[in-house]
């Protein structure tokens, strides 16, 4: 009798094939059953609101955040949590810090995998990435009425219900540096009103100034850098995408782009740079109009430690340079606080998310103090009042916040994004004609959009 | 006399095979059938089949075919150039002797460095307002203004691959270096009585003896590029415009930042199609190597 053994031996190819189909037909069949197996609906959530925290019943908030993951804010953040924990000895906060870049399409993915925190830090189009997903739970029922400012909430809403608690306001201004528009001739109390202003001031600062770059400007592929230079876009009357529709091959567009490429073939912005990158410049001087947040002035005096009037008698800020459209515009990219679904004690994030925005320490101690922006309260408590009046806040509040254009954010935004955005850097870095690249610009919207 | 083979043994290897089809099999298949559907994670919908269409965008997807562009001449560039560098050098320091043979352990740390570090350390160099790059040419008086190394379109491919050579020089010095030594003395003394000349002896003798080595350093190295992400996302997120965008870059964006898990799937695919012939040739060669 032969032994199977044997039988291999003797037929050693056959023998081979076949054991090498044995194996390769159990991985393909288990490889198949895991593939089957893998879920691509979002997860459960779960609506409870948990118990009343309290010291014979704490509860742990895992808070995710990028304040915890920056140099200027972490020490703000880190005191401000340890003083709501003081206050609230039945609630611990676990910071998880996740840079500002990375915490949107971070918090999809974990939220996809089951494994989402608490509470987050949110911002602009990340909010509404988020939301998309099913993953926020809604706020309404925790908000009592005139707390907070009526139009932050509704930057927070999203499908009728109120998911992100606004936590601060940061629109992006027009900086000017007084102290360099001086040595250049220029007069530091008349910063340029319309486009073709600033080209002139540009001109002026690069001709006179020549280690200043004349404009920081984020040119950067994220939805971020989109959201800032919407207004810039706005300026010229081009509006790259509506809903799904695709509109970024018109003549608005090309003097837009047009413009950036003008801008950077004249020397007077750098190309691909973060909003950030801009910051350490301005404190040292080397920048002369930065198109940024009021966070701006709190990394510029943490960086070279000027007093408030130093910096105040350094820098003013204004609304945007009107174009061919007429209007200012600008768009409100404050920070937001939200609530996952998934969370299993809502009743203690909201006591968290609600006294970081609310409380008047928290607002004076770490809003104002550490992120030098603009708390979202509807009446804000003479304490907080005091503290806003400075020439730069007010100058948000007063000037650059009633310019505040909504976005339209969501998944087409989150889509949108990235062919808008290499588009500008194409104008930015080659010389390809505006109307070739607004028409690419727009083929690829088209595509992204199936 | 042969040992006797018993099956009982063959089933031995189930453990591995079950590790094998989660890790590796699980992935493939999950992707390939993603790739027929349509999934984006926001839309907050559930995937639906669409057959093959998402193949048919990628077809007419001109942002796929520069990345593709893009993919090779970062792989194909980087090899070519390191390959050169790494045999010159390899050859340089053959008969290096004394405190002199320290050199071979100088030029093998760029190989030590994490690639995160050696993207950073680029990164600053060619910085084109503070880096070292800019000011050193223009103290030399080379150039006037300075270089737009990292956020031109036609800079910042040249510049990312220069980090890559930068990394894969030592990689390829240390395959030569170690295939030199496996040169037969008898042959080189024969050719040295024949008065072979310095080029004859590397072309003649040397690298027919290195060419085996070399085939297969290549292949690993083409496999490693391929899959590079860290390098260029870290120098210049795909950008400026898509001048450093490749396939896996571009499959990054799509994946985790506009979250068509379809579409990225369906690259991800053509993507895993192209390693697997190179795989394949790998394979081939180390088979032929061995035998």
């Amino acid at each position: 009798m032969l032994h199977p053994g044997s039988l291999n031996e003797s037929k050693p190819t056959r023998g081979r094939t076949r054991r090498s189909i044995s194996v390769l037909t159990v991985a393909g069949v288990l490889a198949l059953l895991a593939a089957a197996c893998g879920s691509s609906s979002p997860k459960s959530s779960n609506s409870g609101q948990g118990t009343t925290p309290s010291a014979q019943h704490p509860v742990t908030i895992t808070f995710a955040n990028w304040a915890d993951a920056e140099t200027a804010t972490r020490p703000g953040i880190e005191a401000t949590i340890s003083q709501f924990e003081a206050t609230h000895p039945g609630i611990k906060v676990v910071s998880q810090p996740i840079s500002f870049t990375d915490i949107g399409h971070t918090l999809i993915l974990r939220q996809q995998s089951g494994n989402p925190p608490d509470v987050a830090e949110l911002s602009g189009n990340d909010t509404f990435a988020v939301a998309a997903t099913g993953a926020l739970a809604p706020l309404d029922s925790y908000l009592k009425s005139g707390v907070y400012n009526a139009k932050a909430l509704s930057e927070g809403t999203y499908k009728g219900q109120v998911v992100a608690l606004p936590w601060n306001s940061n629109p992006p201004g027009l900086w000017y540096n007084k102290t360099l528009m001086t040595q250049a001739g220029l007069d530091p109390n008349s910063p340029p009103a319309t486009i073709t202003q600033l080209m002139t001031d540009l001109a002026t600062i690069k001709a006179k100034e020549p280690g200043v770059l004349p404009l920081g400007i984020d040119t950067t592929n994220r939805s971020f850098a989109l959201a800032v230079d919407w207004p810039w876009m706005k300026t010229f009357g081009a509006t790259p995408f509506s809903g799904s529709n695709a509109t970024a091959n018109t003549p608005q567009m090309q003097a837009f782009l047009g413009f950036m490429q003008t801008l950077a073939q004249k020397g007077y912005i750098t190309a691909n740079h973060k909003i950030g990158y801009y910051r350490p410049l301005a404190a040292q001087n080397k920048v002369a109009f930065v198109w940024d947040q009021p966070v701006l002035q709190g990394v510029v005096q943490s960086t070279n430690h000027e007093t408030d009037a130093q910096f105040f008698a350094n820098w003013g800020v204004t609304t945007l340079p009107t174009g061919p459209a007429g209007q200012a515009s600008t768009v409100d990219e404050g920070h937001q606080l939200v609530i996952f679904n998934h969370s299993a004690q809502k009743k203690a994030d909201w006591e968290f998310i609600n006294w970081l925005a609310s409380d008047p320490s928290a607002v004076t101690g770490y809003t104002i103090k550490y992120e030098s922006s603009l708390p979202t309260l509807a009446n804000p408590s003479p304490q907080i009042q005091s503290q806003i009046n400075t020439p730069i806040l007010q100058a948000f509040t007063n000037k650059i916040l009633p310019t505040v254009i909504q976005l339209p954010y969501g998944p087409n935004f989150s889509s949108a994004y990235t062919p808008i955005m290499a588009g500008v850097q194409s104008a930015v870095t080659s010389s390809t004609s505006p109307a070739s690249i607004a028409a690419n610009i727009q083929s690829g919207l088209q595509n992204a959009f199936k | 006399m042969k040992p006797r083979r018993s099956p009982w043994f063959d089933w031995m290897v189930l453990p591995t095979i079950v590790i094998l089809a989660f890790v590796i099999g699980y992935p493939i298949v999950r992707t390939f059938v993603l790739s027929t559907q349509n999934y984006k994670v926001l839309s907050g919908l559930p995937a639906t089949g669409v057959g093959f269409s998402n193949y048919q965008q990628l077809y007419h997807d001109p942002v796929f075919w520069q990345s593709l562009r893009n993919t090779a001449v970062y792989t194909f560039g980087s090899v070519v150039v390191a390959v050169i560098i790494g045999l010159a050098l390899a050859l340089l320091t053959e008969h290096m002797a004394g405190p002199w043979r320290y050199i071979r352990t100088v030029l093998l740390t760029p190989w030590a460095v994490p690639l995160i570090v050696v993207a950073f350390l680029f990164r600053y160099m060619f910085d084109q307002d503070s880096g070292v790059v800019n000011a050193l040419l223009r103290d030399l008086g080379l150039i006037h203004s300075n270089v737009h190394w990292l956020t031109s379109s036609t800079w910042a491919m040249p510049t990312v691959m220069l980090a890559n050579i930068w990394t894969a020089v030592p990689f390829f010095f240390l395959v030569f270096t170690a295939s030199l030594t496996s040169v037969p003395t008898d042959v080189v003394e024969a050719a040295r009585v024949d008065r072979a000349g310095t080029w004859s002896m590397i072309g003649r003798i040397k690298l027919p003896y290195l060419l085996g080595p070399a085939m297969i350093a290549v292949l690993i190295m083409v496999i490693n590029n391929f899959n590079d992400f860290a390098k260029i996302w870290a120098m210049t997120q795909g950008g400026p415009a898509y001048s450093t965008t490749t396939l896996v870059v571009y499959v990054y964006q799509l994946a985790f930042s506009s979250f068509n898990m379809g579409y990225a799937s369906a690259i991800g695919v053509v993507w895993l199609l192209l390693l697997m012939i190179f795989a394949v040739f790998y394979v081939r060669l180390l088979q032929r190597a061995s035998r």
